[in-house]
């Protein structure tokens, strides 16, 4: 019996925190009919006094406050992959440290903007706008570090000459693939209807199913390679 | 141009440096990028006035309304490039005969730079391009936000500098000149005397001033220059080994 290095432990917290952030997001009442850039100050303003509303943009904002850092230890995860890839250098595992640092306290800094709004909602609606741009605005254009983990990642995997590589070809094609559909979201400022909107096609719906897609997919390939890892240890004690 | 990219998957394939060449060429097409970015799309730098009445002030985003949504659109996409930037300037710690704790300690600090460093600024210049007929008193603020967040947020660069600075100094395997741990020191004095910045609206220590900003960027243009020209040789010279590194190959 191999000592327990809690990895798998980390692992299966993914999908906890996935169904978390499913249901944050559902609550939301500005996700599931993403709210439109074209609402005036006063109508925003209406949004977050709305007493249907308020309670749930709260509760919402509070749970994505908890777990928005969830997936960390999964990055982490990936982090402890990429030291078993053929490479010269700890470049790549640092890379994604320096992501996984960067990323998730953004997404803070929205959901700040969004539990700020909402604090005190019989503030000047102007005010209220702008915190809602602010949330918005932080939301969806944050790309950066999102597409920096996975063209990272697709490099580290395409330089992986070994025998039996830790992942294979394909996982680093589906990275480049979800990088290029979170670029178009970085140009949410440039139009308030539209798909490049912040409840636009591009800049809402692809962006973030492409997060998702990301998160399945990674999941699912770094469970498998976890796995293996331990079978062949264990094969080899 | 084909002959470019022969070269090119050459290195790909056989070269045993690549990994550093990739973060070296990430370093050198990032910082000018980011340079074209901020002086001549958004045209944020050099910075204007802190002075400005908040009319002037709406008047400036209007002026550069898609200089600036588009110019930050593309610093958000490339921004996460600073990862492997600074994870190529970790590793040269790594390499020195000192504790992994400097590499690791200068991969968190410029990790989290890169938020107040661009990233905040090209937030709120957006968030006040996209609705140019807000209120100028929240313009204002939002133009505050954006130049003091990129100016005034000081720390990071300051003890990230001391971090390298130390390492490079207490190096016994010769990655970089001792002289450049000291030029560090330099890097990290300009983010000492930008302190001011928050408490001048005008004069040398405004945050447009000569020396909050005009010597500041000098100073950072010459340190930039001179740790890509370091890490260049220190690619050539590097043997993969734990010990001092060899000469520069003639």
């Amino acid at each position: 019996m191999r000592r327990a290095d809690g990895e798998v432990i980390l692992l299966w917290t993914l999908p906890a925190v996935g169904v978390i952030w499913l249901s944050a997001f559902l609550l939301f009442p500005g996700f599931v009919q993403p709210m439109s850039p074209t609402l005036s100050a006063e109508e925003v303003a209406a949004f977050y006094r709305d007493p249907e509303n308020l309670p749930r943009i709260r509760y919402s904002m509070i749970v994505f406050n908890w777990f928005a850092v969830g997936l960390i230890p999964v990055l982490a995860l990936i982090v402890m992959q990429i030291r078993r890839m053929a490479h010269r250098t700890p470049i790549f595992s640092y890379a994604i440290i320096a992501c996984a640092a960067g990323g998730p306290t953004i997404f803070l800094m929205a959901d700040l903007f969004w539990l700020l709004a909402a604090f005190r909602p019989m503030r000047d609606p102007q005010q209220t706008l702008m915190f809602n741009d602010l949330a918005w605005v932080t939301f969806s254009s944050q790309v950066g570090f999102l597409i920096a983990q996975s063209v990272i990642l697709a490099l580290a995997i395409y330089l992986d000459r070994q025998e039996r590589p830790v992942f294979r070809p394909w996982v680093a094609h589906s990275n480049l693939v979800v990088a290029a559909l979170l670029a178009p979201a970085a140009f949410v400022g440039l139009a308030l209807e539209g798909p490049l909107a912040w409840d636009g096609l591009l800049s809402f719906w692809v962006r973030n199913l492409a997060v998702g897609l990301w998160i399945v997919v990674m999941g699912f390939v770094l469970g498998r390679a976890i796995y293996r890892q331990r079978s062949a240890e264990e094969l080899a004690a | 141009m084909s002959a470019l990219l022969r070269r090119i998957a050459w290195h790909w394939r056989y070269d045993e440096k690549r990994e550093l060449w990739i973060g070296w060429w990430t370093l050198v097409v990032f910082y000018n990028l980011y340079g074209l970015l901020f002086f001549v799309v958004a045209r944020t730098q050099p910075p204007p006035k802190p002075s400005l009445e908040p009319s002037e002030i709406v008047q400036w985003f209007d002026d550069r309304h898609y200089g600036l949504l588009f110019g930050y659109a593309i610093v958000f996409i490339v921004g996460g490039a600073t990862a492997i930037m600074n994870a190529t300037l970790a590793y040269t710690m790594r390499r020195m005969s000192v504790s992994r704790a400097f590499a690791y300690s200068y991969l968190v600090i410029y990790a989290l730079a890169t938020l107040p460093g661009m990233l905040i600024m090209g937030v709120a210049c957006t968030v006040g391009a996209m609705r140019p007929d807000r209120d100028p008193e929240l313009m204002s603020w939002l133009y505050d936000f954006a130049f003091l967040s990129f100016e005034g947020t000081m720390g990071v660069f300051l003890i990230g500098s001391l971090v390298w600075m130390v390492a490079v100094l207490l190096d016994r395997n010769r990655v970089f000149p001792k002289w450049f741990g000291y030029l560090n020191l330099c890097n990290a004095l300009t983010e000492v005397v930008v302190a001011p910045a928050w408490i001048f609206k005008r004069g040398a220590f405004a945050w447009d001033g000569a020396i909050a900003w005009w010597i500041n960027m000098a100073v950072f243009v010459t340190y930039t220059a001179v740790f890509l020209t370091l890490l260049r040789r220190m690619i050539l010279r590097e043997d993969f080994g734990s010990g001092p590194l060899p000469d520069l190959p003639r």
